[in-house]
């Protein structure tokens, strides 16, 4: 018996949001897959809130991980860990704050309802959101999302309520909705993919805080790690290997992938041989694994005839302000938001650009005191040392922060390609981002600044800050080098041309190559992408388990 | 370009220079960063660099009604730091630590723990402004980095969990008011997180060693 001869099923890189799902509907359905994994296996006993190593040094969970960056091709790269993202069991949404969103229907169609934008390359989506709506039921019900269905008058049409009630709010929640209130806005609890009480065999939280940034120690917060891949691995069918960095997808005769080559955890080079490929390394990964990919056959990258492979990469801007209140705000408990409003989300071109997002309370400026103390104040303007930096020290248990997820516009020219002289320990060049802000966007961070110190104020804070951090702000000559949402590189859509994947997420030149993070988004939407990268594996998955009882993959 | 403006992408260059150590980009595994803590004895600085950088320290975040980085022992977590992963900037404090030194001696024939609390500030401030005359490092390591490089530790020195050598007696966190980690002692009630309960901080804790 030898495993190396064995022809799996199926092939899945990357274990996250969009891996995951695919690894445990098709291990349910009795196929058998191999996962490959480029970090380690995290046991949750390393979720330990170590703040210096985890949200900080970034040790845990990517901690060779080397991010290339410049503006454009004019300007020099600068290296460093700059996105925030995991490598590891489990992927990103390990560390995700669980803000669970379903897209509104206007976000799938932003061609058609915005029209073409001059510097922009806005594309509808080849789904709809009544395509896409049971599949969001699913996965809500699946991770378990806390919620108030209805409470948002802006929010998609849904059929089901959530599975889960709110969790209670904290002084903070209520410092938002008392001053979104004022302003006429309509503030609801925001939807959050954690167990407020015992739910799908996971514990409740016990409002430990250090969240977002962080692992759950027990899984009441959702994620792969707790919800698909145990699920996975009891069927039996499910071969997970961590410390697994594929690096090609080698071709066949016959134009169909044979399966996949990676790097092993001794360093040795592995190879596993499937019928069906799956690729969910990330809008950064997988384009890197897909350019790295080269053959006679497809000399450009992978799947890459189109030359789209790489472009129209998207994150989202964050504008925020920090709020100082007369009390404490608990923010250092619980989740890291439990309101929103979504007042300013609907594009209006009246206000000088299009496209919108979602406004929240956040406690991550003051969930724990480093982040508070060593990025809010330690690079904000203002005292940055002796008596009056510590004062603003003090301040910490009465603030918090007010923030947007905003949309950015696509673009060609946001690219990901392979650093020319770079490797990471694995001895792969690294991706590397080349990308500006379009001019939406920084009109649209301004509006949005202004509009949250607003909120502040009518909340009754006693002073505001508007967050002037690197990551944290936008401008002309300010870009975002990184983000923890990275979406684009592989876009899906009907013409082979303009598009890497076609609806069911499904190389236009590969048959058996399919693709199902948040890299065939093409566009960003102005909310969280994780529920609807969950949503749209679901969906994939339906279609790619219908194509393979009828044997016609 | 206006004078205010260089003076501002000059400031910008250098806090992100500083944010530099924030984020260890290549640094391996989890070194043994805590386990140097259980030694409070210099591991990389001399006595004499250790007096004072402890006195830099004191200065970035000073001692009020509240403790300040004295004593939260934020020297310790540097010296820590530069046995560990933060070992690259160790040349830039040793030199700095001894441009610093004749700097003192020359401009107020003293070294710098022996300076008065003001006379320590405005030392500090030239390092900030990038003044200080007679820096010997060179123009990658201008004085302004040493005073980022500082100012950053200090600040996470203090604020870090105490098992990284700082926030003593855990200091940092009675200043700033954070209770402490939470998730392994049975986290929050609802009363708790609605702020009607209330939440007895970690360094009031009895932990039950009768």
């Amino acid at each position: 018996m030898s495993a190396k001869q064995e022809i799996y099923d199926v092939c899945v890189i990357g274990t996250g949001a969009g891996g995951g799902v695919m690894i445990d509907r098709l291990t349910e359905a009795g196929l058998n897959v191999v996962a490959l994994e480029r970090g380690p296996h995290f046991s949750p006993s390393e979720f330990n809130e170590d703040e210096l190593k985890i949200v900080i040094r970034r040790q845990l969970f990517a901690a060779d991980k080397i991010d290339a960056y410049r503006p454009d091709e004019n300007s020099p790269t600068e290296y460093g860990n700059i996105a925030e993202i995991v490598h590891g069991v489990g992927g990103s949404i390990t560390h995700w704050g669980a803000w669970a969103w379903r897209f509104r229907p206007d976000e799938f169609r932003e061609l058609s309802v915005e029209g073409p934008v001059p510097g922009a390359s806005l594309a509808d989506w080849p789904v709809n959101y009544q395509d896409m709506e049971p599949y969001y039921q699913q996965a809500e019900m699946d991770f378990g999302v806390a919620g108030k269905a209805g409470s948002n008058p802006f929010e998609a049409k849904r059929i089901q309520p959530y599975p889960n009630p709110p969790h209670p709010w904290r002084p903070s929640s209520h410092r938002f909705a008392r001053g979104a209130r004022k302003l006429g806005y309509s503030p609801f609890p925001l939807p959050v993919a954690i167990n407020p009480r015992v739910y799908g065999n996971r514990p409740g939280c016990i409002n430990g805080g250090a969240c977002r940034g962080h692992g759950c120690p027990m899984h009441a917060k959702a994620s792969t790690l707790a919800v698909s891949l145990p699920r996975a691995l009891a069927t039996g069918k499910l071969d997970l290997r961590a410390n697994a960095a594929v690096y090609d997808l080698p071709v066949g005769k016959d134009g169909r992938l044979t399966g996949a080559r990676y790097i092993d955890g001794a360093g040795k080079q592995q190879e596993v041989r499937a019928k069906q490929v799956i690729v969910a390394a990330g809008a950064l990964g997988t384009a890197q694994l897909l350019l790295l990919s080269r053959s006679g056959q497809f000399p450009d990258g992978l799947a890459n005839g189109s030359g789209e492979v790489g472009r129209n990469l998207t994150f989202h801007h964050f504008p925020a302000v920090a709020a100082v209140f007369d009390e404490d705000l608990r923010t250092y408990t619980g989740v890291e938001s439990l309101v929103a409003a979504d007042d300013l989300h609907p594009s209006d071109p009246k206000r000088g650009f299009i496209r919108g997002g979602v406004i929240a309370e956040s406690n991550v400026a003051s969930s724990q005191p480093l982040i508070f103390g060593a990025v809010l104040h330690g690079q904000s303007p203002g005292s940055r040392w002796g008596a009056g930096f510590k004062d603003k020290l003090r301040e910490f248990p009465r603030t918090m922060l007010f923030s947007a997820i905003c949309e950015e516009l696509p673009m060609s020219s946001s690219q990901v390609d392979l650093d020319p002289q770079t490797k990471d320990g694995f001895g792969l060049y690294v991706p590397r981002v080349t990308k500006k802000q379009h001019p939406n966007d920084v009109l649209m961070h301004r509006y949005f600044q202004q509009k949250l110190t607003e909120l502040a104020q009518a909340a009754g804070a006693e002073k505001t800050l508007v967050l002037d951090v690197p990551g944290a702000t936008i401008g002309d000559d300010m870009h975002q080098k990184g983000s923890t949402h990275n979406h684009g590189t592989c876009r899906m859509g009907n013409d082979p041309k303009s598009s890497v994947v076609n609806k069911w997420c499904q190389s236009h030149e590969v048959p058996n190559l399919w693709i199902t993070d948040a890299s065939v988004f093409p566009t960003s939407g102005g909310y969280n992408p994780t529920l609807t990268i969950l949503a749209n594996a679901y969906r994939v998955a339906d279609h790619f388990l219908a194509q393979a009882r009828r044997q016609s993959l | 370009m206006t004078l205010e403006r260089s003076r501002r992408q000059f400031l910008r260059h250098t806090v992100a220079v500083g944010a530099g150590i924030l984020v260890a980009a290549h640094s391996p595994r989890p070194l043994a960063f805590a386990a140097a803590a259980r030694s409070k004895a210099p591991e990389m600085l001399t006595s004499a660099e250790w007096g004072a950088l402890e006195a830099m320290t004191a200065q970035i975040i000073p001692t009020d009604h509240q403790p300040g980085a004295l004593e939260a022992n934020c020297v310790n977590f540097i010296d820590k730091a530069l046995a560990n992963e933060d070992a690259a900037a160790l040349p830039l404090y040793r030199g700095g630590l001894a441009a610093i030194d004749v700097y003192c001696r020359s401009q107020y024939t003293a070294p710098f723990v022996d300076l008065t609390a003001l006379d320590q500030q405005a030392v500090l401030s030239t390092l900030e402004q990038n003044t200080l005359e007679g820096w010997p490092l060179g123009p990658s390591a201008p004085p302004a980095m040493f005073f980022e490089n500082l100012r950053i530790h200090t600040i996470v020195g203090f604020l870090a969990a105490p098992t990284y050598g700082g926030n003593a007696g855990f200091a940092g966190w009675q200043v700033v008011g954070y209770p402490g980690p939470e998730h392994h002692s049975g986290g929050y009630t609802s009363g708790q997180v609605e702020g009607v309960e209330k939440i007895v901080p970690v360094w009031e804790r009895d932990h039950g060693d009768h």
